[in-house]
């Protein structure tokens, strides 16, 4: 049996199967893609933030439009050589063609890799726009120090022992409760274990699980098998180890199947006793009779207290001396406060003990009062003095942990980062002048943002305000362009060591965080999405190029059409592929 | 159908003419969003960069369509599956868009008191915030 | 074809091993079996599922009976049994799971990838699908879409519990506490369904270009059998529709795994963690649901085409005379399958759209019954003046035609936004589709069963087993769809565990706009669960009939049995590989029954005129329809 049209097109249709099959593909290409689209439109129209414009490195994405296209130029040349018979060609576009997929994505790669290493930080505050003030940058790392608090450390000493992202909330643990109703996560357990140290983490009390076989004998009563040995499933002191908890819920979990048995055999006894004493006709209007059937339920609950074992779904274990246990944000329930006596872990667990000061400490490459300025707006504010009342702009820095007596000595009371801003006010001064000439205004980007270039263009003049309006009138400031190297895939950290400003917010003033992936806001997220899925599309086209190109000899000697067929058909869908990133290029990468 | 031997060669040509044609738009495409004097309307980005932007977009997506997926020469049935594709996917956006912007509006406070923080901006029927 | 390239296939006619001959197979037939057999597995669960919620509605208070608890452990009926009664969490659980199941994994692949892929390549005297290894893939990533699903129900979280629609936010944050998201039931319903949508998308780009390309010479569109019409359309459907949800479903998925707000509106506040979510916000639930129902009202006729295409087949048949108004009925399909996508909306008028946006919505809902009316119409006319043989088939597709009537009737008071502000979320709705789905669609597919089973295995299924399985089934889907339509009009909520008891005992007592109150219509649920038990345990004689009919069934005895007219009942009982054993040539069109100018009662599309050579209606033909289709 053979399929006909395989090669050859059928007379009345004009066509071969699989270009057929890959059209009504790509038509559903069409739709998948329209739906991301139609995802991205509305998230945007109808974003309650201002959304991120322009707010990726263009470079990177055009060099990335370059290769697609000269890909899709490759292809089709490949096919033209299988169509002419030029074994020897068509090997050389397709390798282009490779290699031009695999640039494609390792640049993808570098993109991806600076935004996962690029955090985020919306602030919180009082007042009507409840502060959110954004900022930007690269977390320093940290270790705990002798008191249990953190200190920072270089970056280059981020793979030691003990040194975390400074995004960490420290908890001071003496008890931890975990809840064996359902299975604790292993490696939280795990984890709790490997910070203790030399800590001790016992059993508080024992914990005891009635031998359900001696309870149905009868021969004690429950109280005097509680007291017997065989209810000991742990004793009291025992050492936290994951199979101690494992112990502990499957004695917990079978003692449950056990009284959850007997309590549904009660139930159904019940039931039949009333459709017996009462009569169906009572039994379906078991709402009315709610009475009688009350006292039975009563009775029941009497005979249950000791048939039943009820073990306890928690196990308490306290910590000898306490320790300091990191915890990373995301596997708290909810936002941690200083001085919160206990967290409770995403299985349930509970930490008792104190939340330690644990501040988030980070080099700011850009401001963003977008939000707050939109948000002040809505109040029908002036945005520019609510900026300038942010906590950002108006903190103390920490002088202990950080170095900046120079600061005290002369008797300018700014933080670093209003300097900044009044940097930029003068560089906005001097943009809408100039922009006026041309009957023009500054953007809100312009406004409200300060990008990372400018925080080092406004540093290399000492943030020194009037210099900055001179400069900028002049058009001598210097910012690195669109197109510069440093900044290929945003703010580049290991260049421009030291030359962005330390900031340490507290955890109190730390509304939500997160590095700049699909978390941080739609954005991203449906940058992400797009990207990644068109990301697999290319891999998968890749693919399929691949294995022509590699195992296609065969076929080219005993049927070359059919190879230029399939070469036809796997160049149809390279093109589309081609074709969405010429729609994402502008629309992600440009608007 | 560019089948014969002369035909591909004829239409290689005409390949590499539209690849660079198409490196040339992109390279307009970002000018327009990047150079000042190629921003039009206001100054940075609003609607008329998005539109050019997109009309660029558009347009290097027709040639890719035309020469390269051959579509310039190829059966109606292919024209047919490609346009239901495009007109399902315009339906999609089309039909969402009116349903979130309907000519005629409920008052949006009747339906976002005390269901959000209020806190946060008032949010309209849609669950989005308002934006303006 | 070029013959050089070609003979080295030649001589693969050798034996396979069996694992690649009923597993691994590339045969559509073997596919087409594998995917009835899957589907049939999962309604059978999904019909456990709702036996147990019925149990519930009807009996709150009362222990699952041993019949249908022995199902479980005891480790898994303490967890999600409270001593013994199903809990809220459990119905909504099994309720999500119940839909799922019901439309994703059972009535869609028994339908369209069950029935389509058995028939429609006979039906066009094909050798096989046109991409065979692709059709294997698309049943093997269906069964592990569903296999994902239904393994979450082992998992500590429970299978998905947001029901079968999925809306955000709830399903973007039910399950959150599992620590691993890849292991909670919600999460897994997504993968699950990301499978099921590539293997439907594999499935229908095979079933479209079999149908474009693999026509039996002479087969021009208008010779086509309604039922490859139908799945034409169906494989447009599942082409076009299907993609936005999987667009949807991948937001979705990055919302549970990283966290990510594409559904998740701002300032969500958790009341389980007495938090505000750590969320960015500024996503929109409504977005999920337009992408969800842009699939979601299509997929209501890839549900219900294959149905009607088996009736279609069965009705010219058994009456002995051709389909009335076949080229109407073509037309119709093809404008219902095109209006299907921009109906979407009359699902979401309570979402608070805007009345323009509404009325055109309605309108276009309107405008679609008119096709399915033809549809319908047309079959009942069919039946007008002909000389009806009762078979076991005949009888299914009879009383397809009045059910489906009531479930597409008691669908206009749907279409209207005001009727359906009160009707929204009611039984009402679940007894409308029901109707169109169980008394209807399910129908449909029995009489196809019952009609190509012989063509699969060379025997008939025993009849008395047959009529034993109809007349309860049809009684019983009376007695437990029915009074839906009753209890919602008086304001039966959906999704009540318990049956609306939680609600009297509040003490709303309020009589509604259809001056019903919902302690009137409450003891309606006994008599439903009662026949819902009962109609499972009359499904019983068809499982026995399908496997002894294998063995013992009366045998048939020539290949075309039912003397039918289409190209499938001219293969060899049961088909080998390859179906044919002559190169298939169509002189004539599908339903040529009782023509006076021929001997027999029945003119098949294959054989050769006596007298005139082969009407030829050009070849050009094909290609005009294209165009316009």
């Amino acid at each position: 049996m053979e399929i006909p049209f395989i090669v050859n097109a059928r007379k009345d249709t004009g066509l071969f199967n699989s270009k057929v099959g890959i059209w009504l593909f790509l038509a559903s290409e069409v739709t998948l893609f329209g739906g991301l689209f139609s995802g991205y439109l509305f998230l945007r129209l109808y974003a309650d933030y201002p959304w991120p414009e322009r707010a990726l490195p263009v470079l990177p994405g055009l060099i990335n439009t370059f290769v697609l296209i000269g890909s899709s130029v490759t292809v089709v040349f490949a096919w033209a050589a299988l169509k002419m018979r030029e074994w020897r060609k068509f090997q050389i576009y397709m390798a282009i063609t490779l290699v031009c997929a695999g640039l494609f994505m390792v640049l993808k790669g570098i993109e991806y890799n600076a935004k996962f290493g690029h955090q985020a930080v919306r602030l919180q505050g009082g007042g009507p726009v409840q502060d959110n003030a954004i900022v930007e940058g690269h977390l320093h790392y940290a270790k705990l120090g002798e008191d249990g608090l953190m200190v920072e450390v270089d970056e280059d000493r981020k793979k030691d022992d003990g040194v975390f992202k400074a995004n960490r909330v420290l908890v001071k643990a003496s008890e931890f409760s975990f809840v064996l109703t359902r299975p604790t996560h292993e490696a939280y357990v795990q984890e709790i274990l490997r910070q203790a140290g030399d800590s001790k983490i016992t059993l508080v009390e024992p914990y005891q699980v009635i031998d359900k076989s001696e309870l149905s004998a009868g021969q004690m009563n429950r109280d005097q098998l509680v007291s017997s040995e065989n209810a000991q499933v742990a004793e009291k002191g025992s050492e936290l180890t994951i199979e101690l908890l494992d112990d502990l819920e499957d004695s917990y979990l079978e003692a449950r199947s056990h009284d959850r048995k007997i309590r549904t055999e009660f139930l159904s006894a019940s039931w039949d006793w009333i459709r017996n004493e009462k009569g169906e006709e009572q039994a379906a209007t078991y709402i009315v009779e709610k009475e009688v059937w009350k006292e039975r339920r009563v009775e029941d609950g009497e005979k249950l207290k000791i048939l039943t074992l009820r073990a306890s779904s928690e196990v308490t274990f306290k910590v000898d001396p306490p320790f300091t246990l990191v915890l990373e944000t995301g596997d708290l329930v909810k936002k941690a406060n200083v001085d919160d006596s206990s967290v409770k872990l995403r299985d349930d667990t509970l930490v008792t003990g104190k939340v330690l000061k644990s501040p988030m400490i980070m080099g700011v490459d850009a401001l963003d009062f977008r939000t707050t300025a939109q948000r002040a707006e809505a109040e029908a504010l002036d945005p520019l003095p609510v900026i300038e009342g942010t906590w950002l702009l108006t903190h103390t820095p920490d002088h202990d942990s950080h170095d900046d007596h120079a600061d005290s000595e002369d008797a300018d009371h700014r933080n670093q980062f209003k300097k900044i801003w009044d940097c930029h006010m003068a560089w906005l001064k001097a943009e809408e002048e100039r922009l006026k000439e041309k009957g023009r205004v500054p953007s809100r980007n312009d406004k409200y943002r300060v990008n990372w270039d400018q925080i080092l263009a406004y540093g290399g003049l000492g943030y020194d305000a009037d210099k900055v309006y001179q400069e900028s009138k002049a058009r001598t400031l210097k910012r690195a362009g669109l197109f510069s190297l440093d900044g290929f895939a945003g703010a580049n950290h290991k260049i421009h060591k030291g030359e962005f400003p330390h900031l340490e917010i507290p955890r109190a003033k730390v509304g939500f965080e997160s590095t700049f992936t699909p978390k941080w806001n739609t954005y991203y997220a449906i940058y992400f999405t797009i990207t990644g899925l068109h990301g697999l599309h290319v891999i998968g086209g890749a693919l399929v190029l691949g294995y022509y190109l590699f195992f296609g000899r065969k076929m080219y000697e005993s049927n070359p059409e059919w190879l230029a067929n399939r070469v036809e058909v796997g160049g149809l869908f390279w093109h589309f592929v081609d074709l969405v990133w010429i729609f994402l290029f502008p629309i992600l990468y440009l608007m | 159908m560019a089948d014969s031997i002369e035909g591909i060669k004829k239409a290689k040509k005409l390949y590499l003419f539209i690849g660079t044609l198409l490196f040339v738009f992109t390279v307009v495409t970002v000018m327009v969003a990047t150079v000042e004097w190629l921003d039009f309307g206001d100054h940075g980005f609003d609607w008329v960069d998005a539109t050019i932007g997109l009309c660029i977009a558009a347009f290097k997506a027709t040639l890719v369509m035309l020469i390269f997926m051959h579509l310039n020469h190829e059966r109606p049935m292919i024209y047919f599956f490609y346009v239901l594709g495009l007109v399902m996917a315009f339906f999609c956006m089309w039909l969402i868009g009116w349903s979130k912007s309907d000519p005629i509006q409920f008052g949006n406070e009747i339906y976002s008191d005390g269901f959000y923080d209020l806190s946060k901006p008032a949010t309209d029927v849609h669950g989005h915030g308002a934006r303006e | 074809m070029s013959a050089e390239a070609h003979d080295h296939h030649d001589d693969h006619h050798h034996v396979l091993p069996w694992w690649k001959k009923y597993f691994f197979s590339t045969d559509h037939k073997t596919i087409g079996i594998q995917y009835g057999l899957s589907a049939g597995a999962f309604l059978l669960f999904g019909f456990f599922l709702m036996i147990v919620m019925r149990w519930s509605i009807a009996y709150p208070h009362e222990p699952l009976p041993g019949y249908m608890s022995w199902m479980f452990t005891d480790g898994w009926k303490a967890r999600w049994l409270d001593d013994g009664k199903v809990t809220g969490e459990t119905y909504n659980m099994f309720g999500a799971m119940h839909g799922t199941i019901m439309v994703f994994l059972g009535v869609v692949p028994l339908g369209f990838a069950a029935f389509g892929n058995y028939v429609t390549p006979l039906q066009i005297g094909a050798p096989d699908m046109a991409f065979p290894k692709l059709n294997m893939a698309s049943f093997w990533a269906y069964l592990a879409g569903g296999l994902v699903m239904c393994m979450s129900f082992f998992m500590e979280s429970g299978a998905a519990k947001s029901g079968w629609t999925n809306y955000s936010p709830l399903a973007g944050y039910a399950d959150k506490q599992i620590v691993n998201q890849f292991l909670a039931g919600q999460t897994q319903w997504l993968i699950g369904l990301v499978l099921l949508i590539t293997s439907s998308l594999l499935g229908s780009v095979n079933f479209v270009t079999t149908i474009i390309q693999l026509r039996a010479k002479g087969l021009t569109w208008m010779r086509l059998p309604f039922f490859v019409w139908a799945m034409l359309v169906t494989g447009f459907l599942l082409l076009l529709a299907f993609p936005p949800l999987e667009a949807a479903g991948i937001m979705q998925l990055m919302d549970r795994v990283v966290g990510s707000s594409f559904f998740m509106p701002s300032g969500l506040y958790s009341a389980s963690s007495g938090a505000a979510m750590d969320l960015s916000g500024s996503g929109s639930p409504l977005l999920f649901q337009h992408l969800f129902w842009f699939l979601g009202h299509p997929e209501v006729y890839v549900l219900l085409l294959p149905a009607i295409a088996c009736v279609a087949e069965i009705i010219p048949c058994n009456t002995r005379k051709p389909l009335w108004g076949y080229k109407p009925m073509v037309w119709s399909v093809i404008v219902l399958g095109f209006l299907s996508f921009i109906v979407w909306a009359h699902h979401m008028y309570l979402t608070g759209m805007g009345p323009v946006i509404s009325t055109f919505f309605q309108t276009t809902t309107v405008l679609i019954s008119v096709p399915s009316v033809i549809l319908l119409t047309a079959m009942i006319i069919s039946l007008w003046g002909g000389s009806i043989r009762f078979t076991m088939p005949m009888i299914w597709a009879a009383a397809f035609l009045p059910m489906f009537g009531i479930g597409g009737l008691t669908g206009l008071p749907l279409a209207f936004n005001l009727a359906d502000l009160h009707l929204h979320d009611t039984y009402y709705v679940i007894g409308h589709f029901h109707y169109v789905v169980a008394p209807g669609i399910l129908f449909g597919l029995f009489a196809g069963i019952y009609h190509w089973y012989p063509k699969m295995t060379g025997r008939f299924m025993d009849n008395f087993l047959g009529h034993l399985h109809f007349w309860p089934s049809l009684v019983c889907m009376n007695l437990l769809f029915f009074p839906m339509l009753t209890q919602g009009m008086a304001g039966f909520h959906r999704r009540w565990y318990n049956g609306g008891e939680g609600y009297i005992e509040k003490g709303a007592e309020g009589v509604n706009v259809f001056g019903l109150t919902v302690a009137d219509k409450i003891s309606l649920n006994e008599i439903m669960t009662g026949s819902a038990i009962a109609l499972a345990v009359f499904q019983l004689p068809f499982l026995v009939n399908m496997v002894i009919s294998y063995f013992w069934g009366k045998k048939v005895t020539s290949d075309n049995p039912w003397d039918a007219t289409t190209l499938e009942w001219a293969t060899p009982t049961p088909p080998g590989h390859g179906n044919f054993t002559f190169d298939p040539a169509v002189y004539r069109g599908p339903y040529e029954y009782s023509r006076p100018d021929h001997d027999s009662d029945f003119f098949p599309q294959w054989e050769e005129p006596k007298r005139d050579a082969p009407v030829e209606e050009s070849e050009a033909e094909p290609e005009k329809q294209t165009t316009v289709v």
